[in-house]
């Protein structure tokens, strides 16, 4: 699977982005801003992100750990909501994606100087009848993202996934999205989509304040590139489906 | 305490309101979508799905969704409805011929009792057209002064210049929030 990247604003060159994506770090992502928000904008959350919470914040969910994860047949939002780092493994396979659920974008823009800050679009995925070209089963479930430490300084993202089903209707699908630097955990999101249409392709854009960090948690994730990682899990009818991963370095441009 | 009054806390605590913009085909919910959040509107195409953006608006947590208005697409609203507070009615200003169609499907909505808590907006888009009829036309065409179970407002606006929409989703909001956060 290639990703074609068509990032506007600070493009890097264009031969690294369309790099295959795979469980080894090989893709790269890019860009980067040197926006300096400094707008005052004094506002939540938009969306029910559990931001800075460590596992002590999380009230009501009972911790639980990969390791008892991985026995169990179906997963559950609970579950992985219970989890308290990323995960060393995948916690099911690409086969349970049986809703043929594909993201064919991500995109991320300031919304300070509304410039688009990384986009990058999968082409329709041609191989859906034919050829199954499986080398690494684990493909197209990973993402490396490499930004500038500016990134880590803006105030207000929105961040829009896109993606396409298959010609099953979805009757209620939701992502949970976790990022950690080392063990801890920066933010939660939780969305719910609901419904799908079959043979739908769809859009969310959520548009949220950025966590505030510390300058020293900026300064150790500059400094320690792909220790920020994030898990990415999406269940169908509360059971676990689709779970990719990403990592991310701040380093970039240095 | 009643159930009502405990998801009214609830909602209150969050200030949350989820909106949903349906109307026929190429009346230009995309378009208003993103115009308000500020996104290029110059390349958009028919919505075959939902395309949902959150925000954060005057302190409340805004969930919009836009869901495609093509004849196929319409029998799946319904899967929108629950716990809408707000639906925006998205019209062709332009579309003159359709606007039967239009007074139709709006009523066919209005009927629905999983949106019977809903404020109406609608939007009488694409004023900046040259033959597009005037708010007040619509509002005669779509019989809006017929409308006794919701709310409603209408206001001209055009996408593409962005022109009213703030005005409209101000509205929309203030009343949502008159509605349900200080209800008690």
């Amino acid at each position: 699977m290639s990703y074609s990247c068509t990032s506007r604003g600070n493009s890097q060159d264009p031969s690294s982005a369309k790099q295959s994506v795979g469980t080894n770090p090989a893709q790269t992502g890019d860009s980067g801003t040197d926006s300096t928000g400094n707008g005052s904008p004094k506002q939540t959350e938009a969306m029910k992100v559990k931001k800075g919470c460590n596992s002590s914040e999380v009230v009501g969910v009972p911790v639980t750990t990969e390791e008892e994860l991985l026995t169990r047949t179906a997963i559950s939002p609970e579950d992985v909501l219970g989890l308290q780092k990323i995960t060393e493994n995948y916690l099911c396979s690409p086969d349970e994606n049986i809703y043929s659920i594909d993201f064919t974008r991500f995109k991320i823009r300031d919304m300070e100087t509304a410039t688009v800050l990384f986009e990058i679009t999968k082409p329709p995925s041609t191989d859906k009848t034919g050829e199954k070209r499986d080398i690494d089963p684990n493909a197209g479930r990973f993402v490396r993202y490499q930004f500038t430490p500016a990134f880590l300084r803006l105030r207000q993202v929105g961040a829009t996934v896109e993606f396409t089903v298959g010609d099953m209707p979805i009757e209620n699908f939701r992502m949970i999205e976790r990022h950690y630097f080392r063990e801890k955990l920066l933010k939660s999101f939780d969305f719910e989509f609901g419904f799908c249409m079959p043979s739908s392709k769809n859009t969310c854009e959520h548009i949220y304040e950025f966590p505030p960090l510390s300058e020293d948690t900026i300064r150790e994730m500059v400094l320690h590139p792909y220790e920020t990682q994030s898990d990415s899990f999406y269940f169908v009818d509360n059971k676990l489906v689709m779970h990719n991963k990403a990592d991310y370095s701040y380093n970039g441009g240095t | 305490m009643g159930l009502l009054t405990i998801l009214k806390k609830m909602k209150q605590k969050e200030r949350e309101m989820r909106l949903l913009m349906l109307g026929l085909d190429n009346a230009g919910k995309t378009t208003i979508l993103k115009k308000f959040n500020g996104e290029d509107v110059s390349t958009i195409s028919p919505t075959l799905g939902f395309n949902i953006k959150t925000l954060e608006h005057r302190g409340f947590k805004l969930n919009i969704w836009d869901v495609g208005g093509q004849k196929s697409l319409r029998s799946y609203w319904r899967n929108y409805f629950e716990s809408t507070d707000g639906l925006v009615w998205v019209v062709d200003s332009a579309d003159r011929l359709r606007l039967g169609d239009c007074r139709q499907e709006l009523s066919a909505l209005l009927l629905e009792e999983r949106l019977a808590g809903a404020t109406l907006l609608v939007f009488a888009n694409k004023q900046d057209l040259p033959g597009a009829l005037s708010k007040e036309a619509i509002r005669e065409a779509l019989a809006l002064d017929d409308i006794k179970s919701h709310h409603w407002c209408i206001i001209g606006c055009s996408a593409v210049t962005g022109d009213n929409l703030l005005a409209g989703v101000d509205w929309l909001t203030d009343d949502i929030a008159a509605r349900i956060f200080t209800a008690d």
